[in-house]
Protein backbone atom coordinates (compact mmCIF):
# COMPACT_ATOMS: atom_id res chain seq x y z
CA UNK A 1 0.00 0.00 0.00
CA UNK A 2 1.55 3.29 -0.79
CA UNK A 3 0.86 6.27 1.19
CA UNK A 4 -0.24 9.64 -0.40
CA UNK A 5 3.14 11.18 0.30
CA UNK A 6 5.72 9.15 -1.18
CA UNK A 7 3.06 8.32 -4.51
CA UNK A 8 4.68 9.23 -8.09
CA UNK A 9 3.53 9.16 -11.28
CA UNK A 10 5.55 7.14 -13.23
CA UNK A 11 3.79 7.06 -17.09
CA UNK A 12 1.39 9.31 -17.37
CA UNK A 13 0.45 8.05 -21.06
CA UNK A 14 0.59 10.51 -23.87
CA UNK A 15 0.29 14.35 -23.86
CA UNK A 16 0.15 17.07 -25.60
CA UNK A 17 3.66 18.82 -25.42
CA UNK A 18 3.72 22.22 -24.64
CA UNK A 19 7.31 23.08 -23.65
CA UNK A 20 9.64 25.41 -25.52
CA UNK A 21 10.87 23.66 -28.95
CA UNK A 22 14.36 24.24 -30.21
CA UNK A 23 14.16 25.43 -33.70
CA UNK A 24 15.58 24.78 -36.55
CA UNK A 25 19.21 24.08 -35.22
CA UNK A 26 18.35 21.15 -33.55
CA UNK A 27 15.92 19.55 -36.44
CA UNK A 28 19.13 20.06 -38.53
CA UNK A 29 21.59 18.45 -36.09
CA UNK A 30 18.84 15.66 -35.90
CA UNK A 31 18.78 14.83 -39.26
CA UNK A 32 22.46 15.35 -39.64
CA UNK A 33 23.00 12.18 -36.97
CA UNK A 34 20.49 10.18 -38.54
CA UNK A 35 22.41 10.52 -41.77
CA UNK A 36 25.90 9.83 -40.22
CA UNK A 37 24.90 6.80 -38.11
CA UNK A 38 22.35 5.47 -41.22
CA UNK A 39 25.77 5.74 -43.78
CA UNK A 40 27.67 4.10 -40.56
CA UNK A 41 24.95 0.92 -40.40
CA UNK A 42 24.47 2.18 -36.94
CA UNK A 43 21.28 1.51 -35.37
CA UNK A 44 20.46 -0.89 -38.35
CA UNK A 45 21.34 -4.51 -39.34
CA UNK A 46 24.69 -6.42 -39.21
CA UNK A 47 24.73 -6.30 -43.05
CA UNK A 48 24.57 -2.78 -43.21
CA UNK A 49 27.99 -1.98 -41.26
CA UNK A 50 29.98 -4.39 -43.80
CA UNK A 51 30.53 -2.14 -46.47
CA UNK A 52 31.50 0.79 -44.24
CA UNK A 53 33.39 -1.04 -41.38
CA UNK A 54 35.36 -2.60 -44.58
CA UNK A 55 35.99 0.64 -46.45
CA UNK A 56 36.68 2.16 -43.34
CA UNK A 57 39.13 -0.29 -42.66
CA UNK A 58 40.62 -0.16 -45.70
CA UNK A 59 41.57 3.27 -45.67
CA UNK A 60 44.08 2.64 -42.78
CA UNK A 61 45.61 -0.64 -43.49
CA UNK A 62 48.79 2.10 -45.38
CA UNK A 63 49.14 3.81 -42.13
CA UNK A 64 49.41 0.70 -40.17
CA UNK A 65 51.96 -0.41 -42.67
CA UNK A 66 53.31 3.15 -42.50
CA UNK A 67 53.74 2.77 -39.21
CA UNK A 68 55.14 -0.65 -39.01
CA UNK A 69 57.95 0.43 -40.95
CA UNK A 70 58.30 3.06 -38.86
CA UNK A 71 58.67 1.29 -35.42
CA UNK A 72 61.31 -1.32 -37.20
CA UNK A 73 63.66 0.87 -39.19
CA UNK A 74 65.67 3.36 -37.55
CA UNK A 75 64.15 7.00 -37.33
CA UNK A 76 66.71 8.33 -40.17
CA UNK A 77 65.32 5.68 -42.66
CA UNK A 78 61.99 5.81 -41.64
CA UNK A 79 61.96 9.52 -41.99
CA UNK A 80 62.33 8.88 -45.65
CA UNK A 81 58.65 7.31 -45.88
CA UNK A 82 56.97 9.98 -44.66
CA UNK A 83 54.65 11.30 -46.90
CA UNK A 84 50.78 12.92 -45.98
CA UNK A 85 49.96 14.18 -48.81
CA UNK A 86 51.09 11.14 -51.16
CA UNK A 87 48.28 8.94 -48.26
CA UNK A 88 45.05 10.58 -50.00
CA UNK A 89 46.22 8.93 -53.54
CA UNK A 90 46.30 5.15 -51.47
CA UNK A 91 43.21 5.48 -50.68
CA UNK A 92 41.84 6.80 -53.69
CA UNK A 93 40.21 3.82 -54.82
CA UNK A 94 37.93 3.16 -51.44
CA UNK A 95 36.84 6.58 -50.98
CA UNK A 96 35.67 6.29 -54.09
CA UNK A 97 33.71 3.16 -53.03
CA UNK A 98 32.80 5.00 -50.06
CA UNK A 99 31.14 8.05 -51.91
CA UNK A 100 29.41 5.36 -54.15
CA UNK A 101 27.85 3.76 -51.30
CA UNK A 102 27.20 6.48 -48.73
CA UNK A 103 26.08 9.30 -51.69
CA UNK A 104 23.02 7.60 -52.58
CA UNK A 105 21.95 6.31 -49.51
CA UNK A 106 21.50 9.27 -47.65
CA UNK A 107 19.89 11.28 -50.62
CA UNK A 108 17.78 9.00 -52.66
CA UNK A 109 16.65 6.54 -50.08
CA UNK A 110 15.01 9.85 -48.70
CA UNK A 111 13.30 10.62 -51.84
CA UNK A 112 12.35 6.86 -52.43
CA UNK A 113 10.91 6.32 -48.41
CA UNK A 114 9.22 9.38 -48.53
CA UNK A 115 10.99 11.10 -45.50
CA UNK A 116 11.74 13.95 -47.86
CA UNK A 117 8.04 14.70 -47.66
CA UNK A 118 8.35 14.31 -44.06
CA UNK A 119 11.24 16.42 -43.77
CA UNK A 120 9.45 19.47 -45.65
CA UNK A 121 6.69 19.47 -43.85
CA UNK A 122 8.68 20.27 -40.67
CA UNK A 123 10.62 22.83 -39.97
CA UNK A 124 13.16 22.01 -42.13
CA UNK A 125 13.87 23.60 -46.07
CA UNK A 126 15.32 22.70 -49.02
CA UNK A 127 18.41 24.46 -47.92
CA UNK A 128 19.02 23.54 -44.38
CA UNK A 129 18.30 20.27 -45.15
CA UNK A 130 21.09 19.87 -47.92
CA UNK A 131 23.14 21.95 -45.48
CA UNK A 132 22.75 18.60 -43.09
CA UNK A 133 23.03 16.23 -45.46
CA UNK A 134 26.47 17.60 -46.67
CA UNK A 135 27.84 18.03 -43.44
CA UNK A 136 27.00 14.33 -43.02
CA UNK A 137 28.50 13.11 -45.97
CA UNK A 138 31.43 15.21 -45.56
CA UNK A 139 32.02 13.97 -42.00
CA UNK A 140 31.33 10.27 -43.07
CA UNK A 141 33.57 10.51 -45.74
CA UNK A 142 36.05 12.27 -43.64
CA UNK A 143 36.80 9.06 -42.22
CA UNK A 144 38.57 7.54 -44.96
CA UNK A 145 40.41 10.41 -45.97
CA UNK A 146 41.30 12.47 -42.99
CA UNK A 147 41.16 10.37 -40.31
CA UNK A 148 43.67 8.05 -41.39
CA UNK A 149 46.24 10.82 -42.35
CA UNK A 150 45.65 12.11 -38.28
CA UNK A 151 45.88 8.42 -36.70
CA UNK A 152 49.31 8.51 -39.00
CA UNK A 153 50.32 12.00 -37.93
CA UNK A 154 49.68 10.47 -33.92
CA UNK A 155 51.44 7.42 -34.99
CA UNK A 156 54.54 9.08 -36.28
CA UNK A 157 54.69 11.48 -33.22
CA UNK A 158 54.57 8.48 -30.96
CA UNK A 159 57.29 6.64 -32.33
CA UNK A 160 59.31 9.38 -32.62
CA UNK A 161 59.15 9.92 -36.55
CA UNK A 162 57.84 13.13 -38.80
CA UNK A 163 56.89 17.03 -37.85
CA UNK A 164 59.16 18.23 -34.86
CA UNK A 165 58.61 21.20 -32.83
CA UNK A 166 55.48 22.76 -31.80
CA UNK A 167 54.98 24.89 -35.12
CA UNK A 168 56.18 21.78 -37.48
CA UNK A 169 53.54 19.85 -35.54
CA UNK A 170 50.57 22.19 -35.94
CA UNK A 171 51.66 23.65 -40.11
CA UNK A 172 51.19 19.79 -40.69
CA UNK A 173 48.41 19.62 -38.68
CA UNK A 174 46.60 21.93 -40.58
CA UNK A 175 47.49 21.12 -44.04
CA UNK A 176 46.00 17.30 -42.97
CA UNK A 177 42.93 19.46 -41.76
CA UNK A 178 42.84 21.43 -44.95
CA UNK A 179 43.36 18.41 -47.74
CA UNK A 180 41.58 15.79 -46.06
CA UNK A 181 38.30 18.40 -45.51
CA UNK A 182 38.82 19.71 -49.42
CA UNK A 183 39.22 16.17 -50.67
CA UNK A 184 35.93 14.59 -48.51
CA UNK A 185 33.96 17.66 -49.96
CA UNK A 186 34.89 17.13 -53.29
CA UNK A 187 34.08 13.37 -53.49
CA UNK A 188 31.14 14.37 -51.32
CA UNK A 189 29.26 16.62 -53.68
CA UNK A 190 30.34 15.08 -56.86
CA UNK A 191 28.43 12.08 -55.23
CA UNK A 192 25.50 14.30 -54.01
CA UNK A 193 24.95 15.95 -57.78
CA UNK A 194 24.80 12.37 -59.08
CA UNK A 195 22.10 11.33 -56.19
CA UNK A 196 20.67 14.42 -57.22
CA UNK A 197 19.79 13.12 -61.01
CA UNK A 198 18.36 9.36 -60.51
CA UNK A 199 15.98 7.69 -58.09
CA UNK A 200 17.91 4.59 -58.01
CA UNK A 201 20.35 4.17 -55.90
CA UNK A 202 22.05 1.37 -57.66
CA UNK A 203 22.43 3.39 -60.45
CA UNK A 204 23.67 6.22 -58.53
CA UNK A 205 26.51 3.83 -57.02
CA UNK A 206 27.43 2.91 -60.49
CA UNK A 207 27.27 6.26 -61.75
CA UNK A 208 29.76 7.31 -59.11
CA UNK A 209 32.15 4.82 -59.79
CA UNK A 210 32.26 5.24 -63.44
CA UNK A 211 32.53 9.19 -63.41
CA UNK A 212 36.11 9.16 -61.63
CA UNK A 213 37.12 5.98 -63.28
CA UNK A 214 36.24 7.22 -66.90
CA UNK A 215 37.56 10.64 -66.28
CA UNK A 216 41.08 9.17 -65.33
CA UNK A 217 40.74 6.93 -68.17
CA UNK A 218 39.98 9.90 -70.52
CA UNK A 219 42.61 12.76 -69.00
CA UNK A 220 45.25 9.96 -69.18
CA UNK A 221 44.36 8.75 -72.88
CA UNK A 222 44.47 12.25 -74.16
CA UNK A 223 47.48 13.04 -72.68
CA UNK A 224 49.24 10.29 -73.38
CA UNK A 225 47.93 8.98 -76.75
CA UNK A 226 46.52 12.10 -78.67
CA UNK A 227 48.83 14.46 -77.17
CA UNK A 228 46.63 16.83 -75.49
CA UNK A 229 47.96 19.45 -73.65
CA UNK A 230 49.18 18.65 -69.78
CA UNK A 231 46.69 20.92 -67.87
CA UNK A 232 43.79 17.98 -69.37
CA UNK A 233 45.13 15.63 -66.75
CA UNK A 234 43.31 17.99 -64.30
CA UNK A 235 40.08 16.51 -65.52
CA UNK A 236 41.07 13.48 -64.04
CA UNK A 237 38.21 13.71 -60.93
CA UNK A 238 40.17 10.60 -59.66
CA UNK A 239 43.55 12.27 -59.73
CA UNK A 240 42.89 15.74 -59.05
CA UNK A 241 41.90 15.48 -55.15
CA UNK A 242 45.81 13.91 -54.19
CA UNK A 243 47.15 16.80 -56.61
CA UNK A 244 45.06 19.47 -54.68
CA UNK A 245 46.30 17.66 -51.31
CA UNK A 246 50.05 17.74 -52.92
CA UNK A 247 49.73 21.56 -53.80
CA UNK A 248 48.40 21.81 -50.24
CA UNK A 249 51.81 20.30 -48.65
CA UNK A 250 53.69 21.97 -51.59
CA UNK A 251 54.84 18.84 -52.60
CA UNK A 252 55.59 18.87 -56.14
CA UNK A 253 56.40 14.77 -56.06
CA UNK A 254 52.56 14.26 -55.84
CA UNK A 255 51.25 16.63 -58.22
CA UNK A 256 50.06 15.72 -61.65
CA UNK A 257 52.86 16.32 -64.30
CA UNK A 258 53.03 19.57 -66.07
CA UNK A 259 49.58 20.70 -64.52
CA UNK A 260 49.78 24.45 -62.75
CA UNK A 261 48.12 25.31 -59.47
CA UNK A 262 46.20 27.57 -61.58
CA UNK A 263 44.97 24.89 -63.76
CA UNK A 264 44.48 22.14 -60.92
CA UNK A 265 42.62 24.91 -58.47
CA UNK A 266 40.17 25.76 -61.40
CA UNK A 267 39.27 22.58 -61.93
CA UNK A 268 38.27 21.48 -58.98
CA UNK A 269 36.80 24.77 -57.34
CA UNK A 270 34.14 24.31 -61.14
CA UNK A 271 33.70 21.24 -60.46
CA UNK A 272 32.26 21.67 -56.57
CA UNK A 273 30.35 25.25 -58.32
CA UNK A 274 29.05 22.94 -60.84
CA UNK A 275 27.81 19.49 -58.39
CA UNK A 276 26.65 22.52 -56.25
CA UNK A 277 24.50 24.08 -59.21
CA UNK A 278 23.42 20.46 -59.84
CA UNK A 279 22.12 19.68 -56.48
CA UNK A 280 20.40 23.03 -56.15
CA UNK A 281 18.34 22.83 -59.09
CA UNK A 282 17.48 19.82 -59.07
CA UNK A 283 16.55 19.87 -55.31
CA UNK A 284 14.00 22.74 -56.10
CA UNK A 285 11.97 20.94 -58.79
CA UNK A 286 11.59 17.64 -56.18
CA UNK A 287 8.03 17.87 -55.69
CA UNK A 288 6.64 17.32 -52.06
CA UNK A 289 3.27 17.72 -52.97
CA UNK A 290 0.99 18.26 -55.35
CA UNK B 1 -10.40 29.90 -36.84
CA UNK B 2 -7.82 27.16 -37.13
CA UNK B 3 -7.31 27.93 -41.06
CA UNK B 4 -9.28 30.83 -42.71
CA UNK B 5 -8.49 31.07 -46.43
CA UNK B 6 -10.03 34.08 -48.81
CA UNK B 7 -10.10 34.65 -52.62
CA UNK B 8 -7.05 31.71 -52.98
CA UNK B 9 -6.01 30.85 -56.09
CA UNK B 10 -3.05 28.49 -57.06
CA UNK B 11 -2.08 27.19 -60.87
CA UNK B 12 0.47 24.53 -61.64
CA UNK B 13 1.34 25.51 -65.25
CA UNK B 14 -2.22 25.91 -67.24
CA UNK B 15 -3.62 24.10 -64.65
CA UNK B 16 -5.87 25.84 -62.64
CA UNK B 17 -6.24 23.84 -59.06
CA UNK B 18 -8.18 26.83 -57.31
CA UNK B 19 -9.71 29.63 -58.08
CA UNK B 20 -11.29 32.33 -55.66
CA UNK B 21 -10.98 29.57 -52.57
CA UNK B 22 -12.80 30.41 -49.71
CA UNK B 23 -13.23 28.78 -46.46
CA UNK B 24 -13.11 28.91 -43.17
CA UNK B 25 -12.41 25.68 -40.93
CA UNK B 26 -13.19 25.90 -37.22
CA UNK B 27 -11.18 23.74 -34.26
CA UNK B 28 -12.22 20.16 -33.96
CA UNK B 29 -12.24 17.53 -36.70
CA UNK B 30 -12.51 18.77 -40.75
CA UNK B 31 -13.06 16.34 -43.36
CA UNK B 32 -11.96 17.70 -47.05
CA UNK B 33 -13.45 16.56 -49.15
CA UNK B 34 -13.24 16.37 -53.24
CA UNK B 35 -12.95 13.94 -56.52
CA UNK B 36 -9.29 13.08 -57.09
CA UNK B 37 -7.20 15.66 -58.42
CA UNK B 38 -9.47 17.93 -56.70
CA UNK B 39 -6.95 20.11 -54.95
CA UNK B 40 -7.14 18.00 -51.77
CA UNK B 41 -3.22 17.25 -51.53
CA UNK B 42 -2.18 20.61 -53.20
CA UNK B 43 -4.33 22.18 -50.32
CA UNK B 44 -2.37 20.63 -47.78
CA UNK B 45 0.96 21.51 -49.38
CA UNK B 46 -0.03 25.14 -49.13
CA UNK B 47 -1.07 24.76 -45.17
CA UNK B 48 2.52 23.88 -44.65
CA UNK B 49 3.65 26.54 -47.08
CA UNK B 50 5.42 24.41 -49.35
CA UNK B 51 3.69 25.64 -51.88
CA UNK B 52 2.99 29.55 -52.60
CA UNK B 53 -0.25 30.43 -53.86
CA UNK B 54 -0.65 32.67 -56.69
CA UNK B 55 -2.87 34.98 -54.87
CA UNK B 56 -5.73 35.47 -51.79
CA UNK B 57 -5.12 35.43 -48.58
CA UNK B 58 -4.29 32.41 -46.06
CA UNK B 59 -4.16 31.79 -42.64
CA UNK B 60 -2.82 28.85 -40.15
CA UNK B 61 -3.05 29.09 -36.31
CA UNK B 62 -3.14 32.59 -36.93
CA UNK B 63 -0.01 32.81 -39.53
CA UNK B 64 0.86 33.29 -42.96
CA UNK B 65 2.47 30.05 -43.92
CA UNK B 66 3.95 31.90 -46.63
CA UNK B 67 5.98 33.67 -44.35
CA UNK B 68 5.79 32.09 -41.24
CA UNK B 69 6.88 28.37 -42.60
CA UNK B 70 9.43 27.30 -40.18
CA UNK B 71 7.90 28.28 -36.83
CA UNK B 72 4.24 27.47 -38.27
CA UNK B 73 5.30 23.81 -39.69
CA UNK B 74 6.89 22.92 -35.89
CA UNK B 75 3.08 23.21 -34.77
CA UNK B 76 1.81 20.89 -37.68
CA UNK B 77 1.75 17.43 -37.78
CA UNK B 78 1.54 15.61 -41.38
CA UNK B 79 1.10 12.22 -42.31
CA UNK B 80 1.02 12.00 -46.11
CA UNK B 81 -0.23 9.76 -48.08
CA UNK B 82 1.80 7.12 -49.34
CA UNK B 83 2.68 4.12 -47.26
CA UNK B 84 6.54 4.35 -48.03
CA UNK B 85 8.39 5.02 -45.09
CA UNK B 86 12.70 3.95 -44.35
CA UNK B 87 11.71 0.12 -44.23
CA UNK B 88 14.95 -0.33 -42.04
CA UNK B 89 14.37 1.94 -39.25
CA UNK B 90 12.43 0.74 -36.23
CA UNK B 91 8.86 2.85 -35.50
CA UNK B 92 10.26 4.60 -32.39
CA UNK B 93 13.53 6.05 -33.66
CA UNK B 94 11.36 7.43 -36.75
CA UNK B 95 9.01 9.10 -34.62
CA UNK B 96 11.54 10.28 -31.88
CA UNK B 97 13.17 11.68 -35.21
CA UNK B 98 10.67 13.57 -36.66
CA UNK B 99 9.37 14.83 -32.75
CA UNK B 100 13.32 15.83 -33.03
CA UNK B 101 12.71 17.99 -35.74
CA UNK B 102 9.81 19.58 -34.78
CA UNK B 103 11.98 20.66 -31.82
CA UNK B 104 11.27 18.30 -29.13
CA UNK B 105 14.69 17.80 -26.94
CA UNK B 106 15.94 14.90 -27.25
CA UNK B 107 14.55 13.11 -23.88
CA UNK B 108 11.25 14.24 -24.41
CA UNK B 109 11.39 13.24 -28.02
CA UNK B 110 12.25 9.96 -27.11
CA UNK B 111 9.82 9.42 -24.41
CA UNK B 112 6.83 11.05 -26.18
CA UNK B 113 7.53 8.92 -29.03
CA UNK B 114 7.32 5.93 -26.99
CA UNK B 115 3.97 7.34 -25.06
CA UNK B 116 2.41 8.11 -28.87
CA UNK B 117 3.32 4.33 -30.35
CA UNK B 118 1.72 3.36 -27.20
CA UNK B 119 -1.29 5.57 -28.07
CA UNK B 120 -1.76 4.10 -31.76
CA UNK B 121 -1.55 0.52 -30.47
CA UNK B 122 2.14 0.45 -31.41
CA UNK B 123 3.90 -0.16 -28.01
CA UNK B 124 4.88 -3.62 -28.01
CA UNK B 125 6.12 -3.31 -31.50
CA UNK B 126 7.86 0.25 -31.01
CA UNK B 127 11.20 -1.49 -31.72
CA UNK B 128 10.70 -3.20 -34.94
CA UNK B 129 11.97 -2.33 -38.46
CA UNK B 130 8.92 -0.89 -40.37
CA UNK B 131 9.57 -2.83 -43.66
CA UNK B 132 8.14 -5.90 -40.83
CA UNK B 133 4.95 -4.09 -40.30
CA UNK B 134 1.99 -4.44 -42.32
CA UNK B 135 -0.04 -1.26 -44.20
CA UNK B 136 -2.15 -0.93 -40.86
CA UNK B 137 0.70 -0.75 -38.76
CA UNK B 138 2.10 1.95 -41.04
CA UNK B 139 -0.32 3.30 -41.02
CA UNK B 140 -0.60 4.25 -37.48
CA UNK B 141 3.85 5.01 -37.30
CA UNK B 142 2.08 7.64 -39.71
CA UNK B 143 -0.05 8.39 -37.20
CA UNK B 144 2.17 8.12 -34.54
CA UNK B 145 4.88 10.71 -36.04
CA UNK B 146 2.50 13.53 -36.66
CA UNK B 147 1.18 13.06 -33.09
CA UNK B 148 4.63 13.10 -31.18
CA UNK B 149 5.67 15.93 -30.90
CA UNK B 150 2.51 17.40 -29.59
CA UNK B 151 0.67 19.76 -32.39
CA UNK B 152 -2.01 22.30 -32.71
CA UNK B 153 -3.46 20.85 -35.84
CA UNK B 154 -2.63 17.58 -37.80
CA UNK B 155 -2.51 16.72 -41.33
CA UNK B 156 -3.83 13.68 -42.36
CA UNK B 157 -3.72 12.71 -46.16
CA UNK B 158 -5.92 9.58 -46.73
CA UNK B 159 -5.29 8.29 -43.65
CA UNK B 160 -7.07 4.56 -44.07
CA UNK B 161 -5.78 4.48 -47.45
CA UNK B 162 -5.00 0.46 -48.03
CA UNK B 163 -6.79 -0.65 -44.79
CA UNK B 164 -9.37 -3.09 -44.18
CA UNK B 165 -12.69 -2.76 -42.62
CA UNK B 166 -11.54 -3.10 -38.96
CA UNK B 167 -8.53 -1.58 -39.14
CA UNK B 168 -10.48 1.61 -40.77
CA UNK B 169 -12.84 1.08 -37.88
CA UNK B 170 -9.67 1.12 -35.12
CA UNK B 171 -8.00 4.13 -37.43
CA UNK B 172 -11.16 6.13 -37.42
CA UNK B 173 -11.73 5.89 -33.72
CA UNK B 174 -7.93 6.45 -32.76
CA UNK B 175 -8.46 9.76 -35.16
CA UNK B 176 -11.72 10.77 -33.36
CA UNK B 177 -9.70 9.95 -29.82
CA UNK B 178 -6.34 12.77 -31.24
CA UNK B 179 -8.99 14.97 -31.91
CA UNK B 180 -11.77 15.17 -29.37
CA UNK B 181 -9.71 13.56 -25.90
CA UNK B 182 -6.16 15.60 -26.86
CA UNK B 183 -7.71 18.58 -28.54
CA UNK B 184 -5.78 18.53 -31.15
CA UNK B 185 -7.07 19.91 -34.55
CA UNK B 186 -7.42 17.65 -37.57
CA UNK B 187 -7.88 17.80 -40.80
CA UNK B 188 -8.28 14.97 -43.06
CA UNK B 189 -8.42 14.05 -46.59
CA UNK B 190 -10.52 11.00 -47.71
CA UNK B 191 -12.40 9.56 -50.52
CA UNK B 192 -14.62 7.43 -48.59
CA UNK B 193 -17.64 9.77 -47.55
CA UNK B 194 -18.85 7.25 -45.12
CA UNK B 195 -15.58 7.92 -42.94
CA UNK B 196 -15.48 11.28 -42.96
CA UNK B 197 -19.55 11.51 -41.90
CA UNK B 198 -18.64 9.55 -39.00
CA UNK B 199 -15.83 11.28 -37.32
CA UNK B 200 -15.57 14.75 -38.40
CA UNK B 201 -17.34 17.63 -36.85
CA UNK B 202 -17.02 20.14 -39.85
CA UNK B 203 -16.27 19.29 -43.77
CA UNK B 204 -15.26 21.22 -46.66
CA UNK B 205 -15.78 19.71 -49.88
CA UNK B 206 -14.04 20.94 -53.05
CA UNK B 207 -15.56 20.94 -56.54
CA UNK B 208 -13.95 22.96 -59.30
CA UNK B 209 -11.20 24.76 -57.76
CA UNK B 210 -13.63 26.08 -55.13
CA UNK B 211 -15.13 25.54 -52.40
CA UNK B 212 -18.93 23.96 -53.45
CA UNK B 213 -20.20 23.83 -49.28
CA UNK B 214 -18.40 23.79 -46.06
CA UNK B 215 -19.51 23.95 -42.64
CA UNK B 216 -20.47 21.69 -39.76
CA UNK B 217 -22.09 18.13 -41.02
CA UNK B 218 -25.42 19.22 -39.18
CA UNK B 219 -26.11 22.10 -40.17
CA UNK B 220 -25.52 20.97 -43.75
CA UNK B 221 -27.41 18.10 -43.89
CA UNK B 222 -30.41 20.13 -42.29
CA UNK B 223 -29.71 23.39 -44.06
CA UNK B 224 -31.15 21.84 -47.41
CA UNK B 225 -34.69 22.47 -48.15
CA UNK B 226 -37.38 20.06 -48.24
CA UNK B 227 -39.33 17.44 -45.51
CA UNK B 228 -40.14 14.27 -44.80
CA UNK B 229 -44.06 12.86 -44.47
CA UNK B 230 -44.04 9.27 -42.40
CA UNK B 231 -47.94 7.94 -43.01
CA UNK B 232 -49.11 4.82 -41.80
CA UNK B 233 -51.13 4.36 -44.72
CA UNK B 234 -52.64 6.06 -47.55
CA UNK B 235 -49.40 6.87 -48.83
CA UNK B 236 -50.41 7.04 -52.34
CA UNK B 237 -53.20 9.05 -52.31
CA UNK B 238 -51.05 11.63 -50.03
CA UNK B 239 -48.25 11.67 -52.54
CA UNK B 240 -50.71 12.44 -55.64
CA UNK B 241 -52.46 15.34 -53.52
CA UNK B 242 -49.24 16.59 -53.00
CA UNK B 243 -48.35 16.24 -56.42
CA UNK B 244 -51.45 17.91 -57.79
CA UNK B 245 -50.46 20.81 -55.19
CA UNK B 246 -46.77 21.67 -56.47
CA UNK B 247 -45.00 19.72 -54.71
CA UNK B 248 -42.68 17.33 -56.13
CA UNK B 249 -43.00 14.10 -53.97
CA UNK B 250 -41.54 10.67 -54.66
CA UNK B 251 -42.51 7.70 -52.16
CA UNK B 252 -39.31 5.81 -50.43
CA UNK B 253 -40.75 2.94 -48.28
CA UNK B 254 -43.33 4.43 -45.97
CA UNK B 255 -42.19 8.26 -46.18
CA UNK B 256 -42.68 10.68 -48.73
CA UNK B 257 -39.45 12.51 -49.54
CA UNK B 258 -41.03 16.16 -50.27
CA UNK B 259 -39.26 18.77 -52.90
CA UNK B 260 -35.67 19.56 -51.72
CA UNK B 261 -36.22 22.94 -52.95
CA UNK B 262 -38.78 24.09 -51.14
CA UNK B 263 -38.74 25.71 -47.51
CA UNK B 264 -40.13 23.33 -44.97
CA UNK B 265 -42.09 26.57 -43.00
CA UNK B 266 -43.71 26.68 -46.88
CA UNK B 267 -44.26 23.09 -47.01
CA UNK B 268 -45.70 22.52 -43.24
CA UNK B 269 -49.37 24.19 -44.15
CA UNK B 270 -49.80 22.23 -47.32
CA UNK B 271 -48.79 18.96 -46.13
CA UNK B 272 -51.53 19.44 -43.00
CA UNK B 273 -54.42 20.27 -45.73
CA UNK B 274 -53.71 17.02 -47.33
CA UNK B 275 -53.55 14.75 -44.88
CA UNK B 276 -56.68 15.87 -43.86
CA UNK B 277 -58.27 15.97 -46.32
CA UNK B 278 -56.90 12.26 -47.57
CA UNK B 279 -57.88 11.25 -43.61
CA UNK B 280 -54.56 9.39 -43.36
CA UNK B 281 -52.68 8.92 -39.78
CA UNK B 282 -49.03 10.77 -39.93
CA UNK B 283 -46.69 9.50 -37.98
CA UNK B 284 -43.80 12.31 -38.14
CA UNK B 285 -43.20 15.30 -40.38
CA UNK B 286 -39.53 17.23 -40.23
CA UNK B 287 -37.19 17.93 -42.16
CA UNK B 288 -34.88 16.02 -44.63
CA UNK B 289 -31.90 14.74 -43.14
CA UNK B 290 -29.80 14.15 -46.14
CA UNK B 291 -26.37 11.78 -46.35
CA UNK B 292 -22.75 13.22 -46.83
CA UNK B 293 -23.48 11.50 -50.15
CA UNK B 294 -26.13 13.32 -51.24
CA UNK B 295 -24.90 16.43 -50.46
CA UNK B 296 -21.42 15.68 -52.10
CA UNK B 297 -23.35 14.56 -54.69
CA UNK B 298 -25.42 17.21 -55.38
CA UNK B 299 -22.88 19.87 -54.79
CA UNK B 300 -19.75 18.67 -57.04
CA UNK B 301 -22.56 17.57 -59.61
CA UNK B 302 -24.11 21.15 -59.91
Amino acid sequence: MTNGTNAEIYDQGYRVYDGPRTGVRTAVFSVWKVSVQRALGLRRKFRFKIIPAITIFISFVPALVFLGISVVFPAELADQFVDFSGYFGLTGVATVLFTAFVTPELLISDRQSGMFGIYMASPLDRGNYLWAKLQAIVGVISTVTLLPVVFLLIGYLLVGVGPEGFSDIASTGLRIALSGLSVALFYSLIGMAVATLTNKAGVGSAVVIMLFLVSAFLANALVDVADAPDWVLAFSLFQLPGDIAARIFDEPINQLNGVSTAASVSVFVATLVLSLVIVWSGYKRVEVSK
Amino acid sequence: MVISAVSLSKRWGDNQVFSDFTAEIPRGITGLLGSNGSGKTTLFGMLLGLHDRNSGQLSVLGEDPQTAGPELRQRIGYSPEHHDLPIDLAAQDLVRHVAEIHGLPKREATTRASDALWLVGLGEERARPIGTMSTGQRQRVKLAQAIAHGPSLIILDEPTDGLDPVQRDDMLQLIRDVGTKYEMNVVLSSHLLEEVERIADNIVIIANGSVAASGPIDVLRSQSGGAVVVLDDMHEAVATKLTARGVPTRIDGNRLLLGKDEPIEALAPIVAEVVAEAEASLRRFGPVSYSLEDLFLSEVTS
